[in-house]
């Protein structure tokens, strides 16, 4: 039986829905030794800033039950070195290259664009709005809100403002850390996103007893991995219920099981993150995982799963 | 780097808390070298979630070993593994010792779990490289007797191996590096130039930062591996942040010179001279 995996994000066109999620899968090259990176549905490239970031100081990481924190600060090299070092191999791939940036203010995610927008090679734009480890700045303390992921007038601001520059897919990525999820993607759609990316990590501590201090060295930090799951699955199915842009599910995602919760749950494709770090042929694995189901299941076409979920309500 | 199902073919307790295991894994084993590394998932379950990273302490054409001190979650689980039960290994992973063919004296320097890498240093000279034994100096550092490692094993080398024990059960009472002090001062570059030496050091920071101090006074190249928190290993997730020396991001600006190096990548092997300590 010939499976049928195509997804479609805004104008992109997937062969498969699975993705690498920012900032767990390096720029790619760390894997070409132990996957066949041809293989993926895309790739979300490390975020992207319009300077250079060192990144934050030590502790960075810490392991919590089946999960983890992170507070990298977005160490990245800066939108020119990233054009100069990192795209020209990306671009080689032949598979969707989306690359995820952020900005401290409207401004800068614009100016950031704006200089991508004159280079090839890529295919897409994840709007990175939910870092929790950098401190924003200018137009976003206009609000209290700590991230613009946290309020649904910054999504539009910065959404709008990126859509007048771009006829590139332009996906959102939201935060997890709100009352309201469904408002947040609503927000995203209504100023021209082609899709939401959701989630990223949770704001969440570690404490080092004996010491009486934080474990990390940014005092909070990120959570992911496997615990974070079953609250990424109740969001991705409550955006779903809320809006028509597609929506690119995450959070927790090891096995080709979980992915199909994320999919049935209405997520047009899915990222993995975390899993890539236990297993860096994780993604593949999944790809195939989610062969066997279809042909278990006798089910043809990936899109007769996507939002198929079964409820009463 | 491979990504392997590897057998146990040994794993046994070599000193109070400390365990020795080996693995059946050729393609890691043959590419390894002396101070890199590699992941192993010590379990299938979620929890813990993580690989842990161990140095190699032998690797041939066949296994590796690993020498492992438990001290939480991931090797109390390794420690009640039995022989032909399989674990996932990748490596080998990150930046190792460098080889230098200059010296007449290498000067080995260790502490704790810090050892195993330089015994693989140790017999990779010896073995690989040919070195003479007699130029080789090990200095071995340990709360007291029974925690020292490898003790025996670098002996049957053929190496002069020097030992320090914070209580003095065993050889000098104190620190290792009071020992390295002695010898450096013989060798170091400043003092007597027509011997040039090589400083390897691998253990905990304080150790490790003294060593770094000393081959700087005595302007004697030194190499350390440092021990950081990782998730990946190979450099996709950033959190392994080493400081080193760098280059300013912005002109004017005031912050220092320095930049966070990719640990299991760009180390956990650095020249000494690189590293900026807090
Ligand atoms: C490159 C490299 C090479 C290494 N080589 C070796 C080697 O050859 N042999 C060896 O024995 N070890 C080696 N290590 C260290 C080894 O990786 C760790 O000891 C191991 O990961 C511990 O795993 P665990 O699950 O047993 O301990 P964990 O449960 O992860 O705990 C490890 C230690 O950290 C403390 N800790 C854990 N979580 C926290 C927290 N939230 N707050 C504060 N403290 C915490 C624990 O109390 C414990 O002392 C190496 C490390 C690196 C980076
Ligand atoms: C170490 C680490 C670094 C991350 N860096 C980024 C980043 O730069 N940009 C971003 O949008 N998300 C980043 N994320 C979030 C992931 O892309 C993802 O949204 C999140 O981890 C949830 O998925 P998971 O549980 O499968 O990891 C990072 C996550 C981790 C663990
Ligand atoms: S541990 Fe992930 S990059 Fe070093």
């Amino acid at each position: 039986m010939g499976l049928n995996l195509e997804t479609t994000i805004g104008r992109l066109k997937l062969k498969n829905p699975v993705l690498v999620a920012s900032g767990t899968f390096g720029h790619a090259r760390e894997f070409e030794k132990i996957i066949d990176l041809k293989r993926l549905g895309g790739i979300v490239t490390k975020t992207i800033t319009l300077k250079p970031r060192l990144g934050n100081p030590p502790v960075r990481i810490v392991e919590t039950p089946a999960g983890m924190l992170n507070a990298i600060g977005l160490q990245n090299p800066g939108v020119e070195k990233f054009i100069g070092e990192k795209l020209p191999y990306l671009r080689k791939i032949g598979i969707p290259i989306i690359v995820s940036v952020m900005g401290h203010s409207v401004e800068e995610f614009v100016k950031v664009v704006g200089r991508l927008e004159s280079e090839k090679g890529f295919d897409g734009y994840e709007l990175n709005l939910s870092c929790p480890n950098v401190r924003y700045g200018a137009s976003a303390t206009k609000t209290s809100a700590r991230m613009f992921a946290h309020d649904a007038v910054m999504i539009k601001e910065v959404v709008s403002a990126v859509r007048k520059m771009t006829q590139k897919t332009l996906i959102a990525k939201l935060g997890p850390d709100v009352s309201d999820i469904g408002a947040m993607a609503l927000a995203a759609e209504e100023a021209g996103a082609d899709a939401v990316s959701l989630i990223n990590t949770f704001v969440a501590m570690a404490i080092d007893v004996e010491k009486r201090r934080p474990v990390l060295g940014n005092i909070t930090g990120g959570l992911s991995g496997p615990c974070v799951r079953p609250i990424a699955v109740r969001m991705t199915w409550e955006v779903h219920k809320r809006v028509k842009i597609p929506l690119l599910g995450m959070g927790g995602i090891m096995d080709a099981r979980d992915a199909l919760e994320f999919l049935i749950a209405g997520a047009s494709a899915i990222q993995v993150g975390t899993a890539n770090f236990m297993n860096p042929r994780a993604s593949v694995e999944i790809l195939e995982g989610l062969r066997a189901f279809m042909k278990k299941e006798k089910i043809g076409r990936i899109q007769n799963l996507i939002g198929s979920l079964n409820s009463d309500e | 780097m491979h990504r392997k199902r590897c057998l146990i073919v040994e794993n046994k307790k070599t000193a109070p808390g400390h365990w020795v295991m080996k693995l059946r894994c050729p393609e890691i084993a043959r590419a390894a070298a002396p101070g890199q590394f590699v992941q192993i998932l010590c379990a299938d379950t979620l929890d813990p979630l993580l690989p842990r990273p161990f140095s190699f302490l032998t690797a041939d054409s066949k296994d590796i070993s690993i020498l492992y001190q438990v001290v939480g979650k991931g090797t109390k689980i390794l420690a009640a593994l039995k022989r032909g039960e399989n674990l996932w290994v990748l490596g080998p992973l990150g930046n190792g010792f460098s080889i230098c063919h200059l010296s007449t004296d290498y000067l080995l320097v260790g502490g704790g779990v810090g050892i195993p890498p330089l015994y693989h240093l140790a017999r990779t000279f010896i073995h690989k490289n040919k070195y003479s034994p007699a130029d080789i100096h090990v200095f071995l550092g340990a709360r007291n007797k029974s925690l020292l490692l490898c003790e025996k094993d670098f002996k049957k080398l053929g190496v002069s191996v020097y030992v320090a024990t914070d209580d003095g059960s065993k050889g000098h009472k104190g620190f290792v590096t009071e020992l390295l002090l002695d010898r450096t001062a013989s060798v170091g570059r400043k003092v007597y130039r027509t011997r040039s030496a090589n400083i390897y050091a691998c253990g905990p920071t304080p150790m490790l930062k003294t060593v770094s101090a000393l081959a700087q006074k005595y302007d004697i190249p030194c190499e350390v591996s440092v021990e950081v928190p990782m998730a990946c290993g190979f450099g996709a997730c950033l959190g392994c942040a080493v400081k080193v020396r760098g280059w300013k991001l912005e002109a004017g600006s005031k912050a220092p010179n320095c930049r966070f190096a990719i640990g299991c990548v760009e180390g956990p092997v650095f020249q000494a001279k690189e590293l900026v300590w807090d």
